[in-house]
Formats: C-alpha cells, sequence, structure tokens
C-alpha cells in the first residue's frame, strides 16, 4: 500500500529566515500522524506548502500517487486535502446544511437543501457527529462547530485531514469526543494531521509523531514505543546555541513585588523580581504571556492583586505614572503596539518620552534637540538608517526592535517587562537584544523576560518559570533547571 | 496513470498596474488636480459648450476684479477654518462629519451674541460674538463626543446625525427668539454695524480670511510642534501604539474634537458677522461637507489647506459667472469638485 501523502525536501524561506529546510513528511491510510513544535518551528509553514497556500522553494509532494506541483487551496481541496483551521470558517448566523453547501458544487445551482441535509444526518450518524443539520452555527459550542468543520471534510470526500491546533478552543470533554471521531475517521481509513503541542493527545491518539525544529525534522517516532519524557526532550531539547553566561552576583532587593495579580485569562500570580535578576518566563505562546505583560505595563485591567515598584504601590498606576516610576515594557507586537510604523525613528523613540526633555520642554517640541537625541542613540544602539528622519517601516525588524530597546532602556528603568523581544529577528540582532537586556540586569534592574523561544530564556534567564493556562506550572532556578521537567510543564500538566 | 491537477505555476507575473512617477506628494496632488481639469473640459464640450471660452469665463469671474477676488475670499474662509479643524480631527483618526452642524450652530451663537448687547462697543462686540459663535460650535462637537465616548457609537454616524438637528435648530430659533417678525422667510433682524467684520474698501473681502490663515497656521503648529499634537498624531496611526504611549484615547478625542467645533461655530459666525450680517436659513448649507473635501484634497495638512479651499472658492465663484456668461450649469463644479477629489484621493492614498 502507497503513502496517502509523501512530502519531500520541502524548502520554504522567508527571507534569510529557512522556515522549512528540507523536510520530509509522510501519511498513510488510516493513519493518524501528530505535528509537534514549538512556535515557529515549521509546523504551519509545512501546511500552508501542503495546502497551497505557499509556494515551497522546493521539494516534492505526491498525494494519493499524484504529484501535487504550484497547487493553490482549491486544487488541494479538490484532490482530497481539508484543512481544518484553528479558527473555524463557518457563517456563523447560518445553519449547519447552509454551511456545508458554502461553495459545494455538488449543493447544485438550485439548492438541494433537504438532500444535502439527509447526506448530514447519515455522515453525522457514521462518524458519530451528533449533528443537527438545522441548527445555528452562532448557537453550537465551539466543539460542535469544530465538527461541522470535519463534516464539510467528510461530505467532499477528503482524505486527508488537517487539524490544527484542533484542541485550543477545546473543553476537556469535547477533547475526549473529539478524539473518538478522529478515532472513527482513521478506521475509514482516512489520514489525518494532527498539529498540537499537548503531549498527552498525542500519546493518546496519534500512531506516529514527526517533531520539528528550525525547520528541521528532529525526531520521527512511533507512538507505541515513546513515554512522554522522551517526547517532551524531542521537543525541547536541543544544542544550547546561546550558552548561559552564570550571574555570580546575589539578587539584591525587591523591585517588583506582584501579589495575586489576576486578570481575565490570568490565574492569580504571586512573585518578586530582585535587583540583578532575570526571571524568564517560557510557555507556549497563549497560556497567559500577552495577559501578564499588559497586565504588568497597565494596559489591561485587572481583577485583582496588587504591584509594587521598589516599594511603592502602582496597582491603579496610569501607563505614563508607570513608565515614570521606571518600569520599562517592550511589547510583542511590535507593528502596532511598540512602534508607529508611519513615523520617524525620532517619533518612535520619542513615543513614550514626549512630555518631557529632551524630546520636549513644557508643551513645545523641542525638535533639534530631540533630532540630536535621536542620533545619538541610533550610534549607541547601532541602529541603522540614514538619518533620524526615515520612516520606521522602511527598517528592517532588527533595526526597528533596536529603536524599541533604545527608548526602552536609554531612560534606565528600575524593571523591565520584556514580551518575545527577539522575535523574528536574525541571530545577530537576537544577540544584541539579549546582551542589552543582560547589560540592564548587571547594571541593577530587575528583568521579566517572557519569550515562547525556550532557547532564549535559558540562555539569558537567572530563575526560570513556566508559564501554562494563565498560571505558572513551575518556577526554578537557572542552574538546576531540567529540560524535561520544562518540557512537561509547558505541554500542561506538571509531572 | 500520474496525472497532474495543476500545472499552473503558482507566481505572479501579472504587470503592476501601478503608475511609477516619481512626484512630490504636491505634485502628485498638481497633476490630480490637472486630470480633473482634463475631465471637466471633456464635460463642458459634451454640453456644446467649447472648454477653453467657459474656462476663461470662469477665471474671469473668480479673478477679473478686485470685487470677484474678495467675494472669492470670503467663499473661502469657512471652508479653510472648518476645514483646517477636520483635518485635525482626521489625523487624530476621528471621522468628523460634523462641520455642517457644527458650523450652523456657531452662526446661532454669533447671531445671539450680536442681537443681545446691540450696545456694545464694536471691537469687543465682535470678539464676543465669534466667541459666542465658537462656544456653540464647540458644544456642538461635544454633544456628538458624550455620545461617541459614552454610548460608544460610531463618531460618523454621531457627527453626521447631529449635522440635521443643527439644522433645524436654527430654523427653530429663527421662527421663534431670533427671528425677525413679518420677514415672509426666517431670518434673524439686521445685527448692529458695529457688529460687522470689517472690509477692505473696494476689495469687498472681510477680515474672516486672515483670522482663517492665522488659524490654519496655529493648528500647523499644534500638530507639528507640540506634545498634544504629537499625541493626536500617534492616536491616528495606531491606537494600540497611543496606548501604549500612554495617552489617553478619550481626552485626545474630547480636544480634538471642542478644537474642531470650535473652529467650525467660528467659521459659522465669521459668515454671519462678515457676509450676511444676519442670520438666514440656509445660510451654511454644504460648508460642513466643502470643509471634508478641502481638509481632504490639502492631504490633512493645515496649511495645505490654504492653497486647497482658495481653489474650491475661486472654482465655485468663477463657476457661477461661467453660468451668467455662457450659460454652463454651475452644477458643473460640483462634478469637478468631487472629481477633483477622487483624484486628489487616489494620488494621495497609501503614500507611505
Amino acid at each position: 500500500m502507497t503513502d496517502l501523502l509523501e512530502m519531500r525536501g520541502i524548502v520554504r524561506c522567508f527571507g534569510a529566515l529557512r522556515a522549512n529546510d528540507g523536510v520530509d513528511f509522510d501519511v498513510r491510510p488510516g493513519q493518524i500522524v501528530g505535528l509537534l513544535g514549538e512556535n515557529g518551528s515549521g509546523k504551519s509553514t509545512l501546511m500552508k506548502v501542503l495546502f497551497g497556500m505557499i509556494p515551497a522553494d522546493s521539494g516534492s509532494i505526491v498525494f494519493r500517487g499524484r504529484p501535487l506541483v504550484g497547487h493553490r487551496p482549491g486544487n488541494a481541496m479538490a484532490a482530497g486535502i481539508a484543512m481544518i483551521h484553528q479558527h473555524f470558517m463557518l457563517v456563523e448566523a447560518m445553519s449547519v446544511v447552509e454551511n456545508v453547501m458554502l461553495g459545494w458544487r455538488e449543493a447544485g445551482r438550485v439548492l438541494r437543501r433537504a438532500a444535502i441535509a439527509n447526506r448530514v444526518r447519515e455522515a453525522s450518524r457514521r462518524f458519530g457527529l451528533d449533528l443537527d443539520p438545522n441548527a445555528r452555527i452562532g448557537d453550537l459550542p465551539l466543539g460542535r462547530r469544530q465538527r461541522v468543520e470535519i463534516l464539510k471534510a467528510i461530505l467532499r470526500e477528503a482524505e486527508l485531514l488537517v487539524l490544527d491546533e484542533p484542541t485550543s478552543n477545546l473543553a476537556p470533554s469535547e477533547v475526549a469526543d473529539l478524539l473518538t471521531i478522529l478515532r472513527r475517521l482513521r478506521g475509514e481509513g482516512k489520514g489525518v494531521v494532527f498539529i498540537t503541542h499537548k503531549l498527552p493527545e498525542v500519546l493518546e491518539v496519534c500512531d506516529e509523531v514527526v517533531v520539528l525544529r528550525a525547520g528541521r525534522v528532529a525526531g520521527r517516532a512511533a507512538v507505541a514505543g515513546v513515554s512522554r519524557a522522551q517526547l517532551a526532550e524531542m521537543m525541547v531539547g536541543r544544542d544550547i546555541t546561546a550558552p548561559y553566561t552564570p550571574n555570580n552576583r546575589a539578587p539584591g532587593a525587591v523591585r517588583l513585588a506582584v501579589q495575586g495579580l489576576a486578570a481575565p485569562g490570568l490565574a492569580p500570580l504571586t512573585f518578586e523580581l530582585r535587583a540583578g535578576e532575570i526571571l524568564g518566563v517560557a510557555g507556549v505562546d497563549g497560556n497567559g504571556q500577552i495577559e501578564l505583560a499588559e497586565s504588568l505595563a497597565g494596559l489591561r485591567p485587572t481583577r485583582a492583586g496588587t504591584l509594587a515598584l521598589d516599594g511603592r504601590e502602582i496597582t491603579r498606576a496610569s501607563v505614563a505614572d508607570r513608565v515614570r516610576a521606571g518600569l520599562a515594557y517592550m511589547p510583542a507586537d511590535r507593528g502596532h503596539t511598540a512602534l508607529v510604523r508611519t513615523m520617524s525613528i525620532t517619533d518612535n523613540l520619542m513615543l513614550r518620552d514626549s512630555d518631557r526633555p529632551p524630546y520636549a520642554r513644557g508643551a513645545f517640541l523641542t525638535r533639534r534637540s530631540g533630532f540630536a537625541k535621536a542620533r545619538t542613540l541610533m550610534s549607541d544602539f547601532d541602529i541603522r538608517a540614514p538619518d533620524p528622519g526615515a520612516v520606521v517601516a522602511r527598517l528592517s525588524g532588527g533595526n526597528q526592535q533596536k529603536i524599541v530597546v533604545a527608548r526602552e532602556l536609554d531612560r534606565a528603568p528600575a524593571v523591565l517587562v520584556a514580551h518575545q523581544a527577539a522575535w523574528g529577528l536574525d541571530p545577530g540582532a537576537t544577540r544584541f537584544v539579549l546582551d542589552r537586556v543582560t547589560a540592564l540586569r548587571d547594571s541593577g534592574a530587575a528583568v521579566l523576560y517572557i519569550s515562547s523561544e525556550l532557547e532564549e530564556v535559558l540562555a539569558i534567564s537567572d530563575r526560570i518559570a513556566v508559564l501554562a493556562g494563565g498560571g505558572f506550572a513551575g518556577v526554578v532556578a537557572r542552574a538546576a533547571a531540567d529540560l524535561r521537567q520544562i518540557g512537561l510543564w509547558m505541554s500542561g500538566r506538571a509531572a | 496513470m500520474t496525472q497532474r491537477v495543476s500545472a499552473r505555476p503558482i507566481a505572479s507575473t501579472r504587470p503592476s498596474l501601478r503608475l511609477r512617477l516619481q512626484l512630490g506628494l504636491a505634485g502628485r496632488i498638481g497633476l490630480a488636480v490637472a486630470l480633473s481639469m482634463l475631465c471637466a473640459a471633456a464635460l463642458i464640450a459634451l454640453s456644446g459648450h467649447n472648454p477653453l471660452t467657459a474656462f476663461a469665463a470662469m477665471a474671469s469671474g473668480a479673478v477679473g476684479s478686485r470685487h470677484q477676488i474678495g467675494i472669492a475670499l470670503n467663499r473661502t474662509t469657512p471652508y479653510l477654518i472648518s476645514g483646517a479643524g477636520v483635518a485635525m480631527c482626521f489625523r487624530a483618526g476621528i471621522i468628523n462629519i460634523g462641520a455642517e452642524g457644527q458650523i450652523a450652530v456657531g452662526g446661532i451663537g454669533a447671531a445671539a451674541v450680536a442681537l443681545a448687547w446691540p450696545s456694545g462697543p464694536p471691537a469687543l462686540l465682535i470678539v464676543a460674538a465669534l466667541l459666542g459663535g465658537a462656544l456653540a460650535g464647540a458644544a456642538w462637537a461635544g454633544v456628538a463626543t458624550a455620545i461617541h465616548l459614552g454610548r460608544r457609537v460610531h463618531e460618523v454616524l454621531a457627527t453626521l446625525l447631529l449635522n440635521f438637528v443643527a439644522l433645524l435648530l436654527v430654523q427653530q430659533v429663527l421662527a421663534g427668539p431670533l427671528g425677525q417678525f413679518g420677514a415672509g422667510f426666517l431670518q434673524s433682524p439686521l445685527m448692529p454695524v458695529s457688529a460687522w467684520l470689517p472690509e477692505w474698501e473696494g476689495w469687498d473681502a472681510h477680515a474672516g480670511f486672515l483670522i482663517a490663515i492665522v488659524a490654519a497656521a496655529a493648528l500647523s503648529f499644534l500638530l507639528w510642534r507640540t506634545g498634544f499634537g504629537f499625541a493626536l498624531r500617534v492616536v491616528g496611526s495606531s491606537r494600540p501604539a497611543a496606548a501604549y504611549a500612554g495617552f489617553s484615547v478619550p481626552r485626545l478625542t474630547w480636544s480634538a474634537m471642542g478644537l474642531a467645533g470650535a473652529l467650525a461655530g467660528l467659521a459659522g459666525g465669521i459668515e454671519v458677522l462678515g457676509v450676511h450680517h444676519r442670520l438666514i436659513e440656509g445660510f451654511s448649507l454644504g460648508f460642513g461637507f466643502k470643509a471634508v473635501t478641502v481638509a481632504l484634497l490639502g492631504a490633512l495638512e493645515p496649511l495645505a489647506i490654504v492653497p486647497a479651499s482658495l481653489f474650491v472658492g475661486l472654482l465655485e465663484v468663477g463657476s457661477q459667472s461661467m453660468q451668467r456668461q455662457i450659460g454652463v450649469p454651475s452644477a458643473l463644479v460640483t462634478v469637478i469638485e468631487g472629481l477633483t477629489m477622487l483624484f486628489v484621493l487616489a494620488a494621495t492614498a497609501r503614500r507611505l
């Protein structure tokens, strides 16, 4: 029996980044393959190449014995590949049967509603989907909506279903139901690709698992002979390219005290940041990172808890007051929050300091001294651009981030909250950011370094916390950090 | 056996339709104006007239005499003042379509002050009446802002719908407290001469145009040289970035709307004190929408709105004369304005 899907040597570059670097990926009929990997490991890129959303730079795809060349999503669907996205592509105001008919040739030019509804009922029974064809999508819970997507794939005679993080929005009981449905699909001879980073689910339902790391296949194993610990190691275990330099100073006084901080999506958190310390926060994206960062920065209302900076309470302080009190923040969203892309370098350097020298005196901007300051910062922080009037959108990602770093560090803050500060940067720029943050720590500031790149967290942190489900799954000193333990914390459950 | 699903290469080789003209912003706007005039010429030709004769009539009507120039400057004044305020709002990402109503209410405010205090000393009375107009305009903009911020109604709806209320309000006060008894149509009594804006001898232009230039220059300074202006520009570019920078979006919205409302109210006051010397029903009909036009024509830069509003003012006065002289309908002006705006927007959109 030949493979359902054979992907060979897939390469896809985005600029200098090799998102897929010679990936081989196979699925046989009646097999569930788990595709694992951290954010940015190349999972989505591989699936987008498969589905024809982006072309591969090189490599070949053979599906059901036929090569897929230069295809588009429409061709992939016609060939029998169905993609079920994390965010469902359904019209909420329409019924199940209407959504099934949407864009489907077999629904007929004059819609054959009754006939299609019968097929929905029949398929729903066969796969245990339990769907009423006339229910309105908007009234269905998320788990049911996902089944509508699966139903669409089945009725369109898809042979391969790709599910992107299918359990991330589901309640535990719905997850169990989904896994049952996937087993039935396997029983019918369909191939399933299950993209996830949750190890327990992989172990429960997958036949084989492929782990991607930095665009390459880091491991491939039959699930039957592998333990959770081994999987966790495959996912995160790697050469640490940026080795950790131990910080020999004893931590100083408490600079930021967080007591019972709670917000929507954030379980009550209590921790302290001390002078001369970097607390790295690892974890898969979407586990409370943005909630934590923005609650600290004052950009998000909190439900409970107190914040104190150098002993001064700032729980209810405005964003501007927190900046004045010495709290620096590098947001993950570089394009819309950390920077105003349509404005100049000078404008962006003064973004959070526009009411004080050297950028302003009283209500008036002091443009000459602001310009001079911008020139100084550009040379100090190696921001490469023709002059401070250059528009930020035209700069590379590395130079953009250096503007954020320059602005936030030049204030000599007491506490820095950095969220994905090296996201999307090349190794040189990443090194630059990490070095500057380390230098800030050495000067006596406290740093909270939130990143889904475990490598960075390991390279820079003095202590490591893992965020999972909005709370700290564990906190450990860098010297005592055990990769396997961190991997297990990240994958959702404490060992 | 092997069958290609699709052999079509995915790479797009479609030729780019975008004009690759190396022109500055001013050059592109100039080109857009030229193109719209070309279209206008075609339309005039279609209506059976010689475009060159028509344009000559239009030019002589606009700048043919000192009187004509003065009339054109008077026409320009309200567009410039309220357009500068609208531009500031647009820069801050607040789509304020309410200048129409704010001008009308400003006219009520100015007329009310002038009629209530007929014995006031000349200079002081003018200042007081204009101030009354500005305050009334700001208050009207404040109503829209309160609805927008308090009830989260989109600002386009809040400002737009209040325009109709404002126009009816003018009728209401003219039918009641400010109306002239037995005049035959809705207007207020003539104002005391001490409240009339001074005029240039022989030019028939009132002092409003000077006020407008000063207002545009002041707004330009505010926008580019003050921290408040910086905050406005950040809010207009990215609201998340503005929150991150520590700017209060509601506070900035109140300020920008209040200021724009005051400027529109001032424009209404100037129209009443400078042109009609009384409040008349429909005295400001369409002004607010012209303000939006000139703001966009001027690329939302207050100083660039000076030439933009002069263009519209001259065009309108000139075309009326064109209609009188050779019978080309002056409605064509509306078409030319619309075309110009489309061309200019096409030329300046996505100019990053």
